[in-house]
Parts: C-alpha cells; sequence; structure tokens
C-alpha cells in the first residue's frame, strides 16, 4: 500500500482524493437530503405482519397477499419527528406493491387528524447514487483514462439528449426529426473525437456514422411506408405523451447510434492500420480485409441492440402469459416496435460496413495523391 | 406485408451480401437467441421455476451460439465463453442485492393504466424477474467485449510465444481499455434509444427532479444502464486474466 503510493505521481494523487471526497460527500447528502424534498418522507422502524392469504385468480394463478402494519417516523418538513402508522398490503409477486422493512424510506401522504399515511413512492435516490459510483469507480479503475472518458461521453451525451428534448417540446412546430439530426451530428462528431482524438480515422467514422445513419432511416421510412405500417403496435408503446410514430422513429435513429459507431470507428482504425503498416498496399487488399472485420463484427453487434431492446419486454410478456393471452397475441402486442428497432438498427450496422470501407478508401486515396 | 416481415427480409439479403456466409449463419444465430428468449419466458411461466438460474442458462446456451455457432470451438472461443459465464455470476451478485433493496421490480405507477383488466397476483416473483430482464439486456454486450479481447491475445501469443503470463494480461487489458469507450457508447445509446418516450413524458408532466430521480421506471433504465457498463468494463480484467493463465501455463505443460 504504501509503496503504491509512492508510485503515484502528485496529480494522480489529487484525482484519487478528489474523487474519494466527492464520493464520500454525495453519499452522505443523499443520506441526510430529505429536507430538501417538498413531499413527507418517513422511515419505518416497525412493521407487523397482521394478515395472510392465499388467493387464486380467474386463471388459476396462485398467490398470496399479506397486510402490514408499519410504524414510521416523518423525516422533514412540519411535521418531523412524528410517527404515523400506515396499512400496506402486498402480493407475493410484488408486480405494483411492495414488502417493506424497517429502515426503508419513503414517500407519504399524511394524515394529520389520525396520525396515519399512504405510501406514495420509495426514496430510491441513495441507491441510484450508489450504483451510479460504482459503475464510475469501476469504469476508471478498469479502464484508466478510456473509462473517464467513458464516463464524461455518458453525462455530455445524456446533456444533449435532455437539452435537444426541452428544445423539442418547447417549440412543437420544429420538427423532431430535425432536432434529432443535429443532436445525431453532435452525438457522433463529440463521441468520436472522445474515442480516438482528431486524426483521420476519426474523420471517417464520422462521415460514415452519419451516412449509415441516414441510409438506415431511408431504409426505415421506406419499410414502413411500403407496408403502411402493418403489424406495428404502437398502442402498446409505454410513456407516450406524443405522435407515436415519431417517438418511434427517433428513439430508433439515437437507439442504433452507438451501434453503427462503433462499426464505423472499428472498420476505419483498422484499415488505417493495415495502410499505416503497409503503404503500399492495394485498394482491393484494403477492401477485402475490411470485410473479412466486418464479417466478423456484425453478428454481435446486432445482438448487442437485440438484447438490449428485447429483454425490457420479459416483465409484460409474462403477465400477458398469467392472464392466460394467446402467444402469438402476446408476442406481437409487446414485441413488435423493440423487434422493428432491432432490425432497423441491424440493418444501419451492416449498411455503415461498405459505407465504412468505401469512406477510409475515399479518405487513403486523397491522402495518396497529396503525397 | 408485415413491417417485422420486411425488414427482416431486407436484414437477411444485406447480412448475405456483405457477410456471405458468415453473415447468413448470424442471421441465423439471431434466429436462434429470439427463440432462447420467448422459451426462457414460457418456461418462467412455471410459478416454481427461479428465474435467475433460468437466466443464467438461457445467457448459457445464448453465449455458446454467438460465440461456439458464429466462430467455432477453439481456445479464443472458450476462454470468453467461460469470461462470460464468470462476468456474469459476479454481476449477478450485485444486481439481486441492488434489485432488492432499490425497489425497482414489476411495473411503475405510470404502467399501471394499461394493465387494468390484468390479474397482477399471478405468484411470479417480480424480483427475480427484474434481475433477469437487467442480466439478459447485457449480454450481447459483455460476449462481444469478451470475444474482443481473447482473438487478439490469442494472436499475440501465437505470434510472440515467449511472452510472460503478466504481459499478456497487460496486453489484454490494453486491448480492453480501447474498446470500453465505444461498448459502453453502444449500450447507451441503445437504452437512451428505448428510453426516449419516457423522458419526454417526464417533461410533458412536468415531473419535478425529485420525482424523477426517485421513480420506478427512471431508477429501474438506470441501474440497468449503469449495471451494463459494469458488465462490459468488468469482463476484461476477468477476461484478460483467464486467457493469460490458460495460454501461457498450456504452453508451459508442452
Amino acid at each position: 500500500m504504501k509503496a503504491w503510493i509512492r508510485n503515484l505521481s502528485k496529480q494522480q494523487l489529487l484525482i484519487y482524493i478528489l474523487i474519494t471526497v466527492a464520493f464520500i460527500s454525495s453519499i452522505i447528502f443523499v443520506n441526510h437530503n430529505h429536507e430538501f424534498y417538498d413531499r413527507p418522507i418517513a422511515k419505518i422502524t416497525n412493521t407487523v405482519e397482521t394478515d395472510k392469504a392465499e388467493t387464486v385468480d380467474q386463471h388459476q394463478n396462485q398467490d398470496y397477499r399479506v397486510t402490514q402494519e408499519i410504524t414510521a417516523e416523518i423525516q422533514n418538513g412540519s411535521n418531523k419527528g412524528e410517527m404515523i402508522e400506515i396499512t400496506n398490503e402486498y402480493s407475493g409477486s410484488q408486480a405494483v406493491d411492495q414488502l417493506f422493512d424497517t429502515g426503508d424510506e419513503v414517500f407519504v401522504t399524511i394524515d394529520e387528524s389520525t396520525s396515519s399515511g399512504t405510501i406514495e413512492d420509495v426514496k430510491r435516490d441513495k441507491y441510484l447514487i450508489l450504483v451510479a459510483w460504482i459503475f464510475i469507480i469501476i469504469l476508471l479503475a478498469v479502464g484508466k483514462k478510456q473509462g473517464a472518458l467513458s464516463v464524461i461521453s455518458l453525462a455530455v451525451n445524456a446533456g444533449i439528449l435532455s437539452l435537444a428534448l426541452d428544445i423539442y417540446l418547447q417549440n412543437s412546430d420544429l420538427s423532431l426529426v430535425i432536432i434529432c439530426g443535429i443532436s445525431i451530428v453532435l452525438f457522433t462528431v463529440i463521441s468520436l473525437l472522445l474515442v480516438s482524438g482528431f486524426n483521420e480515422k476519426t474523420y471517417t467514422a464520422i462521415v460514415a456514422t452519419l451516412l449509415g445513419t441516414l441510409s438506415s432511416l431511408l431504409i426505415g421510412y421506406f419499410a414502413l411506408s411500403v407496408t403502411g405500417e402493418q403489424g406495428l403496435r404502437y398502442e402498446e408503446m409505454s410513456f407516450l405523451s406524443r405522435n407515436p410514430q415519431i417517438v418511434f422513429m427517433a428513439g430508433l435513429l439515437i437507439g442504433s447510434l452507438g451501434a453503427v459507431m462503433d462499426v464505423a470507428i472499428t472498420m476505419s482504425s483498422s484499415i488505417f492500420e493495415l495502410y499505416e503498416k503497409n503503404n503500399q498496399i492495394s485498394l482491393k487488399k484494403l477492401k477485402a480485409s475490411g470485410i473479412d472485420i466486418g464479417k466478423d463484427i456484425m453478428g454481435t453487434m446486432i445482438n448487442v441492440l437485440f438484447f438490449a431492446y428485447v429483454s425490457g419486454s420479459i416483465p409484460m410478456l409474462l403477465l400477458y402469459f398469467k392472464n392466460a393471452s394467446p402467444i402469438g397475441f402476446t408476442l406481437s402486442m409487446n414485441l413488435s416496435i423493440e423487434l422493428a428497432r432491432a432490425l432497423a438498427g441491424g440493418i444501419g450496422i451492416v449498411l455503415t460496413i461498405p459505407i465504412a470501407i468505401y469512406t477510409s478508401i475515399f479518405f487513403i486515396r486523397r491522402k495518396r495523391a497529396r503525397t | 406485408m408485415n413491417v417485422l416481415v420486411l425488414l427482416s427480409i431486407i436484414l437477411f439479403t444485406l447480412m448475405a451480401i456483405v457477410g456471405g456466409k458468415k453473415g447468413i449463419k448470424s442471421f441465423i444465430a439471431l434466429f436462434l437467441n429470439f427463440a432462447i428468449v420467448i422459451a426462457t419466458v414460457l418456461v418462467m411461466n412455471d410459478p416454481n421455476a427461479n428465474p435467475i438460474w433460468l437466466t443464467l442458462l438461457a445467457c448459457a446456451f445464448i453465449s455458446a451460439i454467438s460465440l461456439f455457432y458464429i466462430n467455432e470451438v477453439n481456445s479464443k472461443t472458450m476462454m470468453a465463453f467461460l469470461s462470460t459465464i464468470v462476468t456474469l455470476v459476479i454481476l449477478l451478485l450485485f444486481i439481486i442485492i441492488i434489485t432488492d433493496q432499490s425497489m425497482i421490480q414489476g411495473f411503475g405507477e405510470e404502467e399501471r393504466e394499461e394493465m387494468m383488466a390484468f390479474s397482477l397476483n399471478i405468484g411470479i416473483d417480480f424480483v427475480k424477474v427484474a434481475t433477469s430482464v437487467i442480466i439478459m439486456s447485457t449480454i450481447g454486450a459483455i460476449v462481444d467485449t469478451a470475444i474482443s479481447i481473447t482473438s487478439p491475445m490469442r494472436e499475440i501469443h501465437y505470434h510472440n510465444p515467449t511472452i510472460s503470463r503478466k504481459e499478456l494480461f497487460l496486453a489484454g487489458i490494453r486491448i480492453g481499455r480501447d474498446i470500453l469507450n465505444t461498448s459502453t457508447n453502444t449500450l447507451f445509446f441503445a437504452f437512451f434509444g428505448g428510453y426516449m418516450g419516457l423522458l419526454m413524458w417526464f417533461k410533458d408532466l412536468s415531473y419535478s427532479f425529485g420525482e424523477i430521480i426517485n421513480s420506478k421506471v427512471f431508477s429501474d433504465e438506470m441501474i440497468t444502464i449503469f449495471t451494463a457498463g459494469m458488465g462490459v468494463a468488468i469482463v476484461i480484467p476477468i477476461a484478460s486474466g483467464m486467457t493469460a493463465y490458460y495460454l501461457v501455463r498450456g504452453k508451459q505443460k508442452n
């Protein structure tokens, strides 16, 4: 340990100390921030199980319902320090209800006349911060500088996305597709510059990403208009406050962007590396190696998108099946949107392979012409 | 014609043109993976089945298809497979604790409206299902990172057979660092794309910052993003370590 500390430069030591201080202070803050909330927060001090009943629903699913009497102490506001009684009911599956234990913190509404309350939500901010920190620390420990860049690029891109949505929501006359287009250019330029710096392979990857995204947009648009969007179940998209088609198209573009960027930068850096190792290499050979690399990565990249999209539907699929919905109906209701996204993203990934090869060759040709 | 059928045909044609035989194989693998996910969900319907064990089993099948069917059984795919499984188990322990504590299972208040007609007492432990969902959404990225590390490591060892175990391990870590950024980006954008609707919902209904970060759906999605990122990061030392250990020891035996 001592030797390890001695080996650090002053700058590194400073960074480690800063991270530790930020970590500890944010954890302390998030565990004592009750006064910052307007909604009353209560900390559960005692729970008693008063009733437990077996239930069987109309589809013969066996479950049980438990009633618990909870005593909790108010943590903020004018009622701070008071004790309230809460009756909570939960099912064994806990799909929308919740078993509470001593020590859990919840948002409540208080009925002062009877000093009782109702649980509205759970205070989850402390877990969110904790997981965020574990994520940051693991990324820094494994990736060092690259890990730090990943964290920065996540934060910057999330900021751009939030800002773009704000602009869209406040000026509804602007089209979301245009705002998305501008954001996509920003996302691509910033992420790829963070990944590989200012050089020709980055510029190649940026051009290839934008062309790849544009062509997958065109193909997606073509497929939707040719089929009249038959088979897409927009009504099952959750959280809709806007036109579902636009939300779907925008989500599709942004969702596949990361994978398309990944393919573009992998292709361009390998082709440029081949060129730098052997300046005389023929364009035909470069093309062939490019295709070989592309073959290797395309399957796994589409898999990444596929699982990221489809897994989220599992709880809803289970709920449908358990309520005796037919399998075909359940799948088309819950997976059509996710599958369409994954397929369209896959098309973008595959298209980007030849686009990245030709863009790299274009830049290499120009380079050769100059020398 | 159905949109999904048309998109599948376009994707298949493109994969066949660009990827040839391997492209067709990758497309079939995608199809098989889809079948595994559906089969897993169907088996999860049995109230006696443990969703977490089922998911681990499904992930083993999925990685086997992605690694052994598309490529072939050799030391690099074998090491990628083993390191994926080890990473999943480590990640799983973490996710089990965090889903239980943060209470992110099941459906948020915002989703309840569309489920009015459904019975919710269905006898399936949604806390375990939530764990399964998070694991399942990262499996693609973990396999991808694992094979991207073990494959060049074997090349390095092949071209430089006298390399020491430690040097080979460090080479693996360096390769991993180079791809860490793009792999995490791929995941982030995939999730951002899926959450666009949710973000607009929050803004349109003017949720306060406190309401957003404490809500079930938002916490669930953020925890998924962070855990996915962790998975991609911890597979790097695991894959490098296992491959270095295996390749250098194998040589000493000969």
